[in-house]
């Protein structure tokens, strides 16, 4: 963090605002509205307010709503301790008065989309307002002031201070209020992110502690020497800024410090992002304005380290031959990010894009303000307040998948997810939904319904290699439950199988498809998660666990290169782990199908979950090789008898089931005209009525299952209670010896008809 | 005392009067000169003496005066500057106490910023130390990899 502090108020400092990236205005004691010019580094004053206006707060009207309309946007409100309430124009003109509350209104705040606007006062009310300032409601009143108040994400609730406590209270009137103790003396400043949902807040205590949604406490912080006097959630979420007496901090969303600074200002009273969240604000109690760049940012990828160290310069290192290379920028760098070989800068005007370090490829942004960038190993994601866009690394614009309702303005790392065919997007006002695109079209995926799982998801994740057609989809939901499914499935509902729990963040490898999460507070890594759709009882022999005790704290997943997974700890440390390289080899084998070398491979590393991993890569002639290896003799046995099958659609059926998947190997039976054997698996399930059903639709065999019924109720000594069963029981009589005839002569058709078609083969072929 | 002596001498004396001179009877008299006079020459003799006294008396009082002066000025000035001296103690007295307040502050400050970067520093002593421990798994299974083969 850079810091610089200038003075050109007399009298201290209230309120600070930010109307784009580089122009602030700032409202002192001493009646004048001055505005900021950061290019040009001029000062001049906006307005001289009458001498009993004293301005306590100050919020310009949101930029993102109503974009079209510009005029409406170059207001802002301005609260005083007279009461009033007055909307004012960018030049500094009071459009509006309304006396508001009895004594200072001590807040005053616009909702995301522009649409309401809340102020609070020291007689304790809470009043929303329209946006032309006509008193809506009056939505809350207590005993002491309101020193502050925000909205949530969805501008559906809002977050105030009661004394000690903070309150959440939604707008409907019947809806639950939040209440709980936050500090231990009394709350002056709170503040409620949009994009992560995270709430921060500051006390008379000197603490700042950071909450969720639901008022559980995630991070708590040391007592300062002061009061915490103010503090701003950076726009993206990811960090955040607090400012008590001669005190500035920034610090990352989970609460631990990045940097400190200790400016002579006085109490910072206010303090305000700029809207690309690079540079910040603070209104001082000296009468000083102090501005603060977010510098000394490192990215990590291989043997590269890049830091941002000016806001138009990077150092590139490469670490392998201690090689620095110096990357200029015209303007001020907003966001970066390094994958693949790539390093993908997003600066206030323009995108570069390096491969090497000589020659970037530069292209023009139209918003300036990128606050999100997602990597591919073939395309790369920007996300800006308008939309998302995909582009080539060759600076060709691919596409912009939207749906309707999108708000890209609070879109996350977590909510969205890149790969080399599709993006994914959890949807925000149904957090169970999440879109699938086509990420060369624009278009949703087949048939254009959006993925729709249980629970509300928390993170999405797709994998990064192999085939399309394989494309999966990592889901972690509400109950901390991870979940896979597959991207394309073919008309049918999706099968989602739960592969862990109690999983907190997860991140896919770049060059395999190895996912790897931290669970509880061990590190898993699911060497295989795709054998889960064959057979889930192999998937703990496919994990990777490492002992969480040396890890303090959840720790969070920053990446997952090669062999290395890099963490960052609860106190902002980072570690490192490294996993074996053989499953990523295996990975490589199967898709090159070097199926020799594959088995080579697994003798030689002798570790257990290869096998696995390469039993469900294989084909079925393989797998019972390995499975000799393992011991799991059933398994191995059930594939022999899959392989003795007369028939390939019998063997695929089989394979089916072995899978798990019953309604898809019987339709393949009922197709093939092996009504017999569709009837026999459903027997062989205990599935009595789907036998009966299919007996009789067809009329066939209706005694053969009847006779298996009879022996199954027989063996458990139980009476037939079933009405169907006994309504066809009356009218058929059971011959075992007819019934063994029946079924010896349909094998053989079976068999003759696979003779005169085709050569047996393996049924896993298709696979 | 001078004053004294004067007003005595004043006094007619008498051998004047024992002379009977009738133009001294008459009130005249004659001086040295032989000029005529109306006032005895002793008299006149001593009122000029004592004019001439009178006049070296106020000059001696004038210089008296000018020296007081001159004092009086000196100790003005010399309070002048024990004020201005007294309140240089005193604002160095306070400057004194509060520099004693402002270096507890800036040991506040300083404290808080080592803090911060102790803080920095264990969280690059951890990452370090994972280092180092990924390092060492590496050249094991590199030495693994090496024997096996």
């Amino acid at each position: 963090m850079t810091l610089f502090i200038t003075q050109l108020h007399k009298e201290l400092v209230s309120c600070v605002g930010w109307t784009t990236a580089d122009e602030l205005y700032s409202c002192s004691e001493d009646h004048q509205i001055l505005k900021w010019n950061l290019l040009t580094n001029e000062t001049t004053l906006v307005v001289r307010l009458p001498e009993d206006i004293y301005p306590v707060d100050l919020h310009w009207f949101p930029k993102t709503a109503g974009g079209k309309k510009q005029n409406q946007s170059e207001i802002f409100v301005l609260t005083s301790t007279d009461g009033k309430l007055h909307l004012a124009s960018k030049l500094g003109r009071i459009e509006k008065s309304v006396e508001a509350h009895k004594g200072a209104v001590l807040a005053g705040r616009w909702n995301f989309d522009g649409t309401a606007l809340i102020t609070a006062g020291e007689d304790g009310q809470i009043k929303i307002w329209s946006k032309s300032g006509m008193l809506r409601s009056t939505l809350a009143s207590q005993g002491s002031p309101v020193y502050s108040v925000a909205w949530g994400p969805d501008s559906d609730r809002i977050l105030y201070t009661s004394g000690r406590q903070l309150v959440i209270k939604p707008l409907q009137p019947s809806a639950k209020v939040t209440q709980w103790k936050a500090h231990d003396g009394l709350v002056l400043k709170v503040d409620w992110n949009s994009v992560n949902d995270l709430i921060l807040s500051g006390g008379e205590d000197c603490k700042y502690k950071v909450w969720d949604s639901f008022g559980r406490l995630l991070y708590s912080s040391s007592s300062h020497d002061y009061p915490i006097t103010s503090l701003s959630w950076a726009p993206d979420g990811e960090v955040f800024s607090v400012g008590s007496f001669n005190t500035l901090r920034l610090c990352d969303k989970t609460g631990w410090s990045y940097a400190l600074e200790k400016p002579n200002t006085g109490s910072v009273f206010s303090l305000a992002w700029s809207a690309d969240g690079t540079q910040l604000a603070g209104a001082c109690g000296n009468g000083h304005v102090i501005f603060a760049h977010v510098v000394e940012q490192h990215w990590e990828w291989k043997n590269f380290m890049i830091t941002l160290t000016k806001r138009r310069t990077m150092q590139v290192r490469n670490v392998m031959n201690d090689a620095v290379d110096m990357l200029e920028f015209r303007d001020r760098v907003i966001k970066a990010s390094l994958a693949y070989g790539h390093l993908v800068v997003a600066t206030s005007l323009q995108c570069y894009v390096y491969k090497n370090w000589n020659t970037p490829l530069i292209f023009d942004l139209k918003e300036g303000t990128v606050s999100l960038i997602l990597q591919a190993e073939k395309h790369f994601l920007l996300v800006d307040g308008a939309g998302l866009y995909i582009f080539s690394y060759e600076g060709r614009f691919i596409s912009s998948p939207k749906f309707p309702g999108m708000r890209p303005d609070i879109l996350n790392a977590q909510g969205v997810s890149l790969s080399n065919d599709i993006v994914a997007i959890r949807d925000k006002s149904d957090e169970k939904v999440v879109f699938l695109f086509d990420t060369l079209t624009g278009k949703a995926l087949g048939d254009g319904k959006p993925l729709t799982h249980k629970l509300e998801v928390v993170e999405v994740a797709l994998d990064q290699c192999g085939p399309s057609t394989k494309r999966k989809i990592a889901l972690i939901d509400k109950n901390r439950d991870l979940h896979l499914t597959s991207v394309r499935h073919l008309g049918r509902d999706p099968k989602i199988c739960k592969i862990g729990s109690m999983v907190h963040n997860m991140v896919w490898n770049d060059t395999a498809n190895i996912l790897c999460g931290v669970q509880d507070s061990q590190l898993t890594v699911w060497y295989y998660p795709s054998v889960v759709f064959v057979d889930k009882d192999l998937l703990p022999k496919t994990l990777y666990i490492k002992d969480g005790s040396e890890f303090n704290r959840t720790p969070r997943i920053l990446s997952f290169v090669g062999t290395k997974v890099t963490l960052r700890q609860g106190d902002g440390s980072l570690i490192y782990s490294s996993v074996l390289p053989y499953p990523a080899l295996l990975h490589e084998y199967s898709t090159s199908a070097r199926w020799e070398d594959a088995l080579r491979l697994c003798r030689f590393a002798k570790a257990r979950h290869l096998p696995i991993s390469l039993y469900v890569l294989l084909s079925v002639p393989m797998k019972t090789l390995l499975f000799l290896h393992i011991v799991f003799l059933p398994r191995v046995q059930y594939i022999n008898y899959i392989k003795e099958r007369p028939s390939k659609e019998s063997s695929l059926a089989h394979m089916l089931l072995f899978s798990g998947q019953v309604q898809e190997a019987e339709a393949t039976l009922l197709q093939a005209g092996l009504t017999y054997q569709a009837i026999q698996v459903n027997i062989d399930l205990f599935n009595w009525e789907r036998a009966l059903e299919l007996a009789v639709k067809h009329k066939t065999h209706v005694d053969t299952v009847l006779a298996y019924r009879q022996k199954f109720l027989e063996k458990f000594g139980r009476k037939e209670t079933n009405k169907r069963f006994l309504q066809y029981a009356e009218g058929v009589e059971v011959d075992w010896e007819k019934i063994q005839g029946k079924i010896e002569s349909e094998l053989s058709k079976e068999r003759e008809k696979a003779g005169n078609t085709s050569v047996r083969s393996s049924a896993a072929s298709r696979r | 005392e001078n004053i004294l002596h004067y007003t005595d001498t004043i006094q007619p004396s008498p051998r004047v009067a024992m002379a009977k001179d009738p133009l001294a009877e008459a009130g005249f008299y004659f001086d040295e000169l032989n000029k005529l006079r109306v006032l005895e020459p002793d008299v006149s003799q001593k009122t000029s003496e004592l004019k001439e006294e009178c006049k070296e008396f106020v000059d001696k009082i004038v210089q008296f005066q000018n020296i007081v002066g001159g004092l009086i000025e000196l100790v003005d000035e010399l309070a002048k500057e024990a004020e201005t001296e007294k309140m240089k103690a005193i604002g160095a007295r306070n400057l004194l106490k509060s520099v004693a307040k402002q270096r507890e502050a800036q040991q506040q400050q300083l404290q808080a910023l080592i803090a911060e970067k102790k803080m920095q520093l264990e969280r690059y002593r951890i990452e370090y130390e994972a280092l180092s421990k990924v390092e060492s798994e590496q050249n094991e299974f590199i030495d693994q990899f090496i024997l096996q083969k």
